[in-house]
């Protein structure tokens, strides 16, 4: 119990730190180039979905080992 | 358009012809937060809708009873309406999702039909007992039921049959002119998949396109369905998710050219030691990695919606002690709402997000088993020609 709590912390981290740099790169590039902005927003709500879908992976193994 | 959505209204009020309702006495104060959500994730052959409370503590679930659909060796294909009629029979015995036969002579028990007022939903210890001891393990019974999600799916499937027909015939109808209804807020939707498969897909995009479509609507609508309080969590299934990446999967091997399966058995340009062992993460990551990694990130993504959002809500239960204290409950309320409001928010982003990742990911999936030699050298050739470019852009720039 207490195991998983902390694998969904540090996957919670993980993910965290990743859509960090990801939006800091993004909002970087859109400051740039704002003519540029929908297509960056697109590439960065992509990238975060597969980011989330990382830590997700991870929350399932945690709940799984909570849960049975 | 209105006629078809009576039909369906019809249809569904038939399903509500066998709504049952028992009476499952709870202790107050007993609330098991993980049961409850679990309740919801995992599929079952009873579809609950809501339930009411007697005052009491007690609540009798309002919810629709599916079809049982066994085939066993010993007693070849059985139908059952309900759990109850199931367990009556003698022949099975359903508890916790898991369905056993019985020894054939256990039907002529007289226990069985008086506990059972009691135990459609949590077995009294001795009647369990009585049923374990007559369980029959060398039957194998294979389990063909309409379950809550299957029957979700169809519902999926008939609304989309009944949009996307209208859509159609809207086409034909405003050949020429600009959308009306329905086809102009599916139109820019339908586009942007289009444009996704001519973009990896080449002039070979027709094919696909029909498939790649339904999945993306598919997927979409049924985590719409998700998101309303039907009780409904399809794509939060692994089964489904699976069933939709193995098709993926079907739909790689089949269109696999002879250069996507020599780069995969026999890599060309690396050394015989290596070349065995790149053969077999190859294999791997085209034929296993691939479509389980597209099954769980579809799986993961909608079941954490889900449990995100009963967690919240069972704060109200669990501060509230089921209903001991309303101090309690109101302060679970108050937190629990208001962020699983915020949370189903992001759902219905995540709804239409993962089924273009999903559809982004078999168009991308598919371009690669697609892509023959020919194309390859050329795409790398322009790859090369653009990087050039760019090199003397650069250090033009800084005057070299």
């Amino acid at each position: 119990m207490g195991l998983a709590g902390l694998g969904a912390g540090l996957s919670a981290i993980g993910a965290g730190l990743g859509i960090g740099k990801l939006a800091a790169a993004a909002v970087e590039s859109i400051a740039r180039q704002p003519e540029a902005s929908g297509d960056i927003r697109g590439a960065m709500i992509l990238t975060a979905a597969f980011i989330e879908g990382v830590a997700l992976f991870a929350v399932v193994v945690c709940l799984l080992a909570v849960l049975k | 358009m209105y006629k078809r959505f009576l039909f369906l209204v019809i249809a569904f009020s038939l399903l509500i012809g066998t709504l049952f309702a028992d009476n499952t006495p709870e202790k107050k104060g007993d609330f098991n937060p993980s049961e409850a959500i679990l309740h919801h994730i995992l599929d079952s052959h009873e579809w609950e809708l809501f339930s009411l409370s007697d005052g009491h503590g007690g609540h009798t679930p309002v919810a629709l009873d599916l079809p049982w659909i066994l085939y066993s060796s010993r007693d070849g294909l059985a139908f059952y309406t309900s759990t109850e009629a199931l367990n009556e029979s003698g022949l099975f015995h359903a508890s916790h999702g898991k369905i056993h036969a019985l020894k054939s002579g256990a039907s002529t028990d007289t226990h069985a039909p008086e506990a059972h007022t009691d135990t459609t939903h949590t077995e009294t210890a001795a009647y369990a007992e009585h049923h374990d001891a007559n369980i029959d393990e060398s039957v194998k019974v294979y389990d063909f039921s309409i379950t809550r999600t299957s029957l979700q799916m169809i519902i999926v499937g008939i609304v989309m049959l009944l949009v996307f027909s209208s859509v159609a015939k809207s086409y034909t109808k405003n050949k020429g002119q600009a959308p009306t209804g329905a086809q102009s807020m599916f139109e820019p939707v339908i586009i942007f998949v289009r444009d996704l498969a001519k973009e990896y897909l080449g002039n070979k995009y027709e094919k696909f396109l029909p498939y790649l479509l339904t999945l993306f609507f598919f997927i979409w609508f049924s985590n719409l369905f998700g998101l309303t309080p039907l009780n409904s969590n399809i794509a939060g299934n692994i089964a489904v998710t699976c069933a939709l990446a193995f098709l993926t999967l079907i739909l790689i091997v089949a269109n696999g050219t002879k250069d996507f399966w020599v780069h995969i058995l026999l890599p060309p340009g690396v050394p015989p030691g290596i070349q065995q062992l790149l053969t077999l993460i190859e294999l791997l990551s085209n034929l296993i990695i691939k479509p389980v990694a597209l099954a769980i990130r579809l799986f993961a993504n909608i079941a954490a919606g889900h449990f995100m959002v009963l967690s919240l809500i069972s704060l109200i239960f669990i501060l509230g002690k089921a209903g001991e204290s309303v101090v309690g409950a109101m302060s679970g309320a108050a937190i629990g709402i208001p962020f699983s409001v915020a949370i189903f928010c992001l759902e219905m982003l995540v709804a239409i997000v993962q089924a273009y990742i999903f559809t982004l990911l078999t168009t991308v999936f598919i371009s690669m088993a697609l892509e023959s030699h020919d194309d390859h050298h050329h795409a790398h050739e322009e790859e090369h020609e653009v990087s050039e470019v760019n090199k003397d852009l650069r250090l033009s720039d800084f005057g070299v």
